[in-house]
């Protein structure tokens, strides 16, 4: 459903001069799998989520969806995924409905496909006590269900979540997560990117851990952590990062000792 | 682009614009209730406002001849001022001295001296020049004049008084001496009207003395058409021998008119301010406010392309703009006519009635509405998407409303009116359209004949700046711009560092701005050259004069070629480039292309010649000083080899290096070339000023800048550049005499003592320039034409010129 391979960016800022934000990111992501990007802040996963989406066009490589090219076929790439992130927000002067029923229409659906499909995501995610509610006057909570129903409303085939539980409560958090382990037990091929390790654990069928652009190691949590021999993620992941350092510093050494 | 997502998101944004309480006091509470607050605030400022008296000074009010001036500090013919005399002074004694009139009269006491020591020493200099050509002493004389009249200029100003009349004394028995005359009919052998005048001091700089100096003017020529009638009827001659004209003026304004006047100032100015503010808020709300809020992410990642959500926003924008103008002007419509008929008798009733403008008027109104809010939208939008935030947006307001303001204020003088040149202006050509069109009680045919390039030049510039504003919207730059600080230090660290082999878009247009500014300072140091040359060669015979000043002026164009175009782009190309070999293209050309740069010119220039001479009626005529200097530099008594270095040569050289090595090259670094083409030549033209010029470079800068992209070299370009404006020189030196002759003749003929081209001359050139242009645009670039390429490219035939465009291509496997 989704491949990527060779996927490059590069920025240019002016404090730090070009920055490669990916660098050649390999991976591959099947139909009812959720797939988790995990890395700190600042790694790479937003920018890579943001080329899948169309909205960044990649520096060199390519990455297709359900077999369109996000680079040269980005519509249809759009019509089949269902993005959501912390930059997705909800508008503050539409209510709960016509924020999704909008959306909708923007896809192409036709009227009563739309109005039923409303009907029943508002139904199974709880909405209709704020229906006509505002966005300016939602709680985060609220808002997130809107952002979630706008993600689903086209019955996209592939789903990318961007850190979707940022920001939110236990109790909330916990229902985001219900609602993606459901989506994925529908068969849907969804991308899920955090630097919460609990939330891997729990919810990834299998995880690519990336740092500075660089993905370190892919697999099942489980692959990972008896390939690597650490009891949890967490041992894992800063194992990985540390080694990472390490091998950057040798390399600077060397590099400088050459010169 | 699909309709139905356009229609999707203008609904939504409609909506949302709707259920903002800020735009919805911009459009439409702020114009409706703003002209009636007005209007009630004007009509109280009327009630309570009285003009301040002003304060006129008469000195010697007592050797004023009869009848009646004044009348108790004020004159008889008008109340609206306050004289102080100096029977005040003994007036005040009774509760003691009045310290203001004392004061007043002080003042101008010494102002009376003043000017007779001025008239004194007037007197003295014309003496000692006439008798004595004694320069020194004149000189002294001068400079103590120069010194009495600073001090007046300065005494008056700081004086309390606006106007002071000094009455010479004895005028009234002057006066009746002249009068008893004229009853004897002794006029004539003495001349007894000769005797000193009254003066009148006023000070023009100063609106309150100049406001009380018409008020005197008034009052006194009354007065003095009193004394004047007495004189008369005492000579037994008519009253009107004084005015044997005396014309009677009939003013056939009618009330429709007078309203038209009123409309056709105020509803075009109105129409644009509005259109602009009322597209501005919308846009930065609808771009800039989204990233604010966070949901420009979301609508990027809907199905809707970059194209359809602009197109979308820019519909919005434009009904806000439109609907914001046109209550603006209802509403101020309105409430003017219905002030006028509450002020009945008060300030107001000057004004007459003030009829509506008609409804074909009005349908103009909206039909010229359309494309100016349409550019504004666009304008705004790109503006707005550039801005990282609703507040960043607003700062981006001022400089377009300034432009427009100027541009407005420039359609509001009377003396503009409409003319082919300024319809293809934007903003320029609509305002002054519909002024024109609300002004004539018929529109002419002459009016509607500017109806369509206004409308075609309006609706393209409205295009050009939505393309713009998608351009901006698909900009990841733009888009997801980081708010950083920004840090000069860093920008021109990054400047110097991140170097390219060739500049970028960004520095290749700050090169042109450079270029502007600088030729921008340099006309004034050009003028002054040119002052002093003709300060410092004043003895010398006219034609003598005219070669020296021929010389500098061509001096000058070099220095300012080679300073203002030259310099800039070489210093910046070795600084902001770090291939000079690929920025200023380097290269040695195919002999195709040196060929194609020796003929084009000789079939180009008759054909732009006689284009130009044919749209002559198009541009407006230039002022008389350029075509002087124009001539000046020209003139046949220049020795041609330096005319020719001076105006073909060093623009050659110069001129290329700028625009088909810098700019164009930093324009095309990222791949567009024909978007490179266009602007390089857009600037190009520009820089020459004169709108003939600006026309016909703009053209060539086309030629030549596919000239320098097809052949990766600047020398095509720079030899096309000198035979082309060689060709120029030349035209204006040929002696025309060698025409007459037979087979000449067919191909040339004179007119105004130059040749120009016959028709034949014009088919043929025509001809070969097609031929040649196409054969250009058929090649491809130079960089990539390698044998291997050759072979390889889809298009084979494409690629091929002229003489091997029969041959069947090789094909290697």
């Amino acid at each position: 459903m989704i491949h990527v391979s060779e996927l490059t960016k590069n920025f240019l800022d002016l404090r730090l001069g070009h920055v490669t934000a990916l660098e050649c990111v390999n991976f591959n992501v099947q139909p009812g799998e959720i797939f988790g990007l995990l890395g700190p802040n600042g790694a790479g996963k937003t920018t890579c989520l943001r080329i899948l989406s169309t909205v960044l066009r990649p520096t060199s490589g390519t990455a297709t969806i359900t077999g369109f090219d996000v680079s040269t076929h980005p519509a249809e790439v759009r019509n089949r995924i269902g993005f959501m992130s912390g930059n997705t927000g909800i508008y503050d002067r539409m209510t709960a409905w016509e924020m999704v029923e909008y959306f909708g229409r923007l896809y192409g659906m036709a009227e009563d496909t739309l109005q039923e499909r409303i009907t029943s995501i508002f139904t199974t995610l709880q909405m209709y006590d704020f229906k006509d509610v505002l966005g300016s006057k939602m709680s985060t909570g609220m808002k997130k269900k809107v952002s979630i129903a706008r993600t689903i409303v086209h019955d996209p085939p592939v789903l990318i979540f961007d850190e979707p539980t940022s920001g939110l409560d236990v109790l909330v958090a916990r229902k985001v997560l219900e609602t993606i382990g459901l989506l994925r037990d529908q068969g849907k091929c969804i991308m899920y990117s955090t630097h919460i390790m609990r939330e891997v654990e729990k919810l990834c069928d299998r995880i690519a851990i990336i740092h500075k652009g660089i993905i370190l190691a892919t697999g099942t949590p489980k692959e990972l952590e008896h390939q690597h021999s650490k009891p949890d993620m967490e041992e894992l992941f800063f194992e990985l990062i540390d080694n990472y350092e390490r091998q950057c510093r040798d390399e600077g050494y060397k590099a400088a000792a050459l010169a | 682009m699909s309709w139905n997502n356009i229609q999707l998101i203008f609904l939504r944004e409609v909506q949302d614009q709707l259920r903002d309480r800020r735009t919805l006091f911009m459009v439409a509470v702020l114009p409706l209730l703003l002209y009636p607050a007005l209007g009630i605030g004007m009509l109280q400022m009327t009630m309570l406002f009285r003009e301040q008296p002003r304060t006129v000074v008469i000195l010697g009010a007592e050797y004023l001849p009869p009848p009646q001036l004044l009348k108790e500090n004020r004159f008889v013919f008008t109340d609206r001022l306050t004289v102080t005399t100096e029977a005040d002074l003994d007036k005040s004694d009774r509760d003691g001295p009045d310290s203001h009139a004392v004061q007043l009269i002080d003042q101008a006491k010494v102002i009376r001296e003043k000017l007779r020591n001025r008239d004194q020493l007037e007197a003295d200099i014309e003496l000692v020049m006439q008798e004595l050509n004694d320069e020194d002493r004149t000189t002294a004389l001068q400079t103590e004049l120069d010194q009495i009249e600073q001090d007046l200029i300065q005494i008056f100003a700081s004086s309390q008084i606006q106007v002071l009349i000094i009455v010479p004394e004895r005028f009234a028995e002057h006066l009746e001496k002249a009068k008893r005359q004229l009853v004897d009919r002794k006029v004539g052998a003495q001349n007894n009207f000769d005797y000193p005048r009254p003066i009148i001091v006023k000070n023009r700089a100063d609106d309150k003395s100049e406001v009380a100096y018409t008020q005197v003017k008034q009052a006194m020529d009354a007065w003095e058409q009193e004394i004047l009638k007495e004189q008369l009827s005492l000579a037994h001659l008519p009253e009107t021998l004084p005015k044997p004209v005396g014309p009677k003026s009939v003013d056939l304004a009618g009330k429709k008119q007078i309203a038209a006047n009123l409309w056709s100032k105020l509803f075009p100015a109105l129409l644009v301010i509005m259109a602009v503010t009322g597209a501005f808020y919308p846009a930065v709300d609808l771009v800039a406010g989204e990233k604010e809020r966070g949901t420009m992410e979301t609508l990027l990642i809907c199905p809707a392309t970059r194209s359809e959500i602009v197109m979308g926003k820019f519909f919005t924008v434009m009904l806000f703009s439109a609907s914001t103008a046109l209550l603006n002007l209802a509403s101020m419509g309105a409430t003017g006519q219905y002030m006028v008929s509450v002020a009945g008798s008060g300030a107001f009733s000057r004004i007459g009635d003030i009829a509506f403008p008609s409804p074909a008027s009005l349908i103009w109104l909206i039909v010229l509405l359309i494309p100016l809010a349409a550019l504004f939208s666009a304008l705004s939008l790109a503006l707005a998407t550039f801005a990282r935030s609703t507040k960043e947006g607003q700062y981006y307001l001022t400089p377009l409303l300034m432009v427009t303001m100027g541009l407005t204020v420039f359609c509001l003088s009377p003396a503009v009116e409409i003319k082919p040149f300024y319809s293809i202006i934007p903003i320029v050509g609509v305002a002054l359209l519909l002024k024109a069109l609300l002004l004539a009680p018929v529109p002419t045919n002459e009016l509607y004949f500017y109806v369509v390039p206004v409308l075609v030049t309006s609706i393209g510039y409205s295009l050009l700046a939505l393309w713009w504003a998608v351009e901006q919207f698909k900009s990841e730059e733009v888009l997801f711009r980081e708010a950083e600080r920004f840090e000069l230090r860093l920008w021109i660290r990054h400047l110097l560092c991140d170097k390219k082999p060739t500049p970028s878009f960004e520095e290749a247009g700050f090169c042109f701005v450079i270029i502007m500014l600088l030729q921008f300072v340099s006309l004034k140091f050009m003028g002054q050259a040119i002052e002093h040359a003709t300060l410092a060669n004043a003895s010398i015979e006219a034609n003598e004069l005219k070669k020296a000043i021929g010389l500098l002026l061509l001096k000058l164009l070099m220095i300012q070629q080679l300073v203002i175009i030259f310099c800039p782009a070489l210093f910046m190309g070795a600084t902001l480039a770090t291939s000079f070999v690929r920025t200023f293209r380097f290269r040695m050309p195919k002999f195709s292309m040196l060929a194609l740069a020796v003929i084009l010119p000789l079939v180009l220039h008759p054909l732009s010649l006689e284009f130009l001479s044919q749209l002559n009626w198009f541009f407006p005529k230039l002022s008389e000083s350029v075509v002087k200097n124009f001539e000046t530099m020209s003139d046949v008594q220049q020795p041609m080899w330096f005319v020719l270095l001076a105006f073909a040569l060093t623009p050659a050289i110069c001129e290329e290096t700028a625009f088909r090595g810098f700019i164009l090259s930093g324009f095309s670094r990222s791949g567009r070339v024909g978007l490179a083409i266009v602007l390089s030549s857009l600037m190009f033209g520009v820089t020459h000023m004169v709108p003939q010029q600006v026309f016909n470079a703009t053209l060539l800068g086309l030629v030549l800048a596919l000239i320098a992209i097809r052949s990766n070299s600047l020398l095509p370009a720079i030899i096309f550049h000198f035979i082309y404006n060689s060709l120029g020189v030349l035209h204006a030196r040929v002696s025309t005499s060698w025409v007459e002759t037979a087979p000449i003749n067919w191909f040339f003929y004179v007119e105004d003592d130059t040749v120009r081209y016959e028709w034949p001359t014009l088919v043929i050139a025509a001809f070969v320039a097609i031929a040649l242009l196409r054969w250009l645009v058929r090649q491809s670039n130079a960089e990539t034409t390698s044998s291997v390429t050759f072979v390889h490219s889809p298009k084979p035939e494409r690629l091929a010129g002229t003489g091997a465009a029969t041959k069947p291509p090789i094909e290697i496997a």
